[in-house]
């Protein structure tokens, strides 16, 4: 673990200019550029209040705020794995000729997820005022859930990472395992909808903790309680733990299989 | 020679390779392997016991038949493999030419790439702004260092790419039969550049298949066969025995 602090200080401009590079690379050839990691939420948003509160209407108000609060967070964390999943096999030819640290690429992924998804706040904090939702103080307290999230997406993306490099189904499995993930979580619908006696099932999800705090701040204008916040963090470093560990048990050999 | 002075050191650096005929790349033919019980792999030295020490300063090549474990002695020093067995030690910093522009992106620019690959190969965001004007200059690109590389003739990209690599002034410089590519006036430029690294005291250690660059230029070489170091000592003398190897092979073969 603290291998993992030391290199990622060390090689902090390395991981930052191939986060930067992906997000270049992502938006080239568009005529909009940049514009489009603020344009794409917002987009996305504009659709969602008008089903929602036109087609589809639940009995949840503003329910596109309500949603919007945790999907962008669910959204950085698939987008992050469906990034780093791949993201040692992609750069083999690099491994295979350059000695690199291979715990940048993973890491690249997510810092440029989360560049997207904090650009991706501006377009939800002018949404709010313009459907007349309260602009909550609690706004104040995102780097906490936004913390427990990047630390256990970084975990997870370490381990789906090293696990696509020994056998390639992973990205596929990877894709479906969101998917189930995505539903299984309260992310379009409030954790009340689920009957008493199957909510402790829903509470074993790790998810629940580390996005909780999100719609909480943004939606309720409250802070989680703090066993809330404490199995947030609980979650976020087990991931990074494991994650980390595995990956760093087999990063050696990464080259043999790429 | 004092133990301080080496600049690469192998000891008893033995590399193996897993051949998988059959690799498992899906979870079906994982499960189905496993409950056949086949082993689908077998080993394969592709180095074997090497040991070998080059003094600072020193200028070696290395040469040998296609597959013979030159390159992969390459990617040991330079740190690309772990060996399986045996240890490594490199004093100093060490630039590796083991294919050229292997760290560009094709969608970046000329100027972007430099700091990419620079920041790739461990040096910081500071010495590689310091040192983009030489590597400019040195590569001979012009106005097209704000252009994608995608764009470039397949002669810039080569002289971007070595700029970049030895610009960065490394203390060891380890290519792989890089120079083979290029027009001559490339290579001359090149080798110019090779020269004024080992006026500076610096050591290099190159894999090549052109006899004439080992003899005029290196301090010594090192026949690799079959994953063995066969020979090692004057590249005059140890060119004649790589030629008698490949003499006694036209000769079995017929």
């Amino acid at each position: 673990m603290i291998e993992l602090v030391r290199d990622t200080y060390r090689y902090r401009e390395l991981i930052w200019a191939l986060a930067l590079k992906e997000l270049k690379i992502r938006y080239k050839r568009s005529v909009l550029g940049f514009m489009w990691a603020l344009l794409n939420p917002a987009l996305l948003m504009v659709v969602l209040t008008l089903v929602f509160s036109t087609v589809m209407r639940f009995a949840i108000p503003h329910y596109a705020i309500f949603l919007l609060s945790v999907l962008l967070p669910w959204t950085f964390f698939s987008q992050s794995l469906s990034y780093a999943v791949e993201s040692i096999v992609s750069n083999g030819d690099l491994i295979k000729k350059i000695r690199v640290p291979k715990l940048v690429f993973p890491m690249a992924a997510v810092v440029s997820n989360i560049i997207n998804l904090l650009l991706s706040l501006i377009p939800l904090a002018l949404l709010v005022p313009l459907l007349r939702h309260p602009f909550y103080w609690t706004w104040v307290y995102l780097p906490v859930p936004l913390l427990a999230l990047a630390i256990f997406t970084l975990g997870m993306t370490f381990f789906f990472a090293a696990a696509n490099v020994y056998y390639r189904d992973v990205s596929h499995i990877l894709q479906i395992l969101l998917s189930a993930w995505f539903y299984l979580t309260p992310i379009i619908y409030p954790l009340d909808l689920i009957p008493a006696r199957y909510q402790w099932i829903f509470k074993l999800n790790p998810m629940i903790y580390v996005i909780n705090g999100f719609r909480l701040a943004v939606y309720y204008g409250m802070l989680p309680k703090a066993p809330s916040i404490v199995a947030s963090f609980v979650c976020a470093f087990l991931s990074l733990f494991l994650g980390f560990a595995i990956f760093r048990k087999y990063q050696d050999n990464f080259v043999f299989y790429v | 020679m004092s133990s301080s002075a080496f600049a690469i050191r192998l000891e008893n650096v033995t590399q193996r390779f897993r051949v998988i005929q059959e690799r498992p790349d899906t979870v079906r033919e994982l499960f189905s392997k496993f409950f056949r019980h086949q082993s689908s792999y077998h080993d394969f030295e592709a180095v074997k016991n090497a040991s070998f020490e080059v003094p600072q300063g020193q200028m070696l090549g290395l040469i040998g038949r296609n597959g013979s474990g030159k390159s992969t002695i390459l990617k040991i020093v330079s740190g690309v493999y772990r060996p399986t067995s045996g240890t490594v030690q490199v004093q100093g910093s060490l630039a590796p030419l083991i294919e050229l522009g292997a760290g560009f992106h094709h969608e970046l620019t000329g100027r972007e790439n430099i700091l990419l690959n620079g920041l790739l190969m461990g040096y910081s965001k500071r010495e590689m702004l310091e040192r983009q004007q030489g590597i400019i200059d040195f590569a001979e690109i012009g106005d097209f260092i704000d252009s994608p590389v995608k764009q470039y003739s397949s002669g810039m990209y080569m002289r971007l790419a070595f700029s970049v690599a030895t610009e960065v002034d490394p203390q060891i410089l380890v290519i792989d039969e890089i120079l083979a590519v290029g027009d001559t006036g490339f290579q001359d430029k090149c080798f110019e550049r090779i020269r004024k690294f080992r006026q500076a005291g610096k050591t290099i250690l190159m894999v090549t298949h052109n006899m004439l660059n080992v003899a005029q230029h290196c301090d010594r070489a090192i026949l690799v066969d079959k994953g063995s170091i066969m020979a090692d000592g004057l590249p005059d003398d140890v060119i004649e025995v790589y030629k008698s190897l490949l003499a006694l092979e036209a000769v079995a073969a017929h």
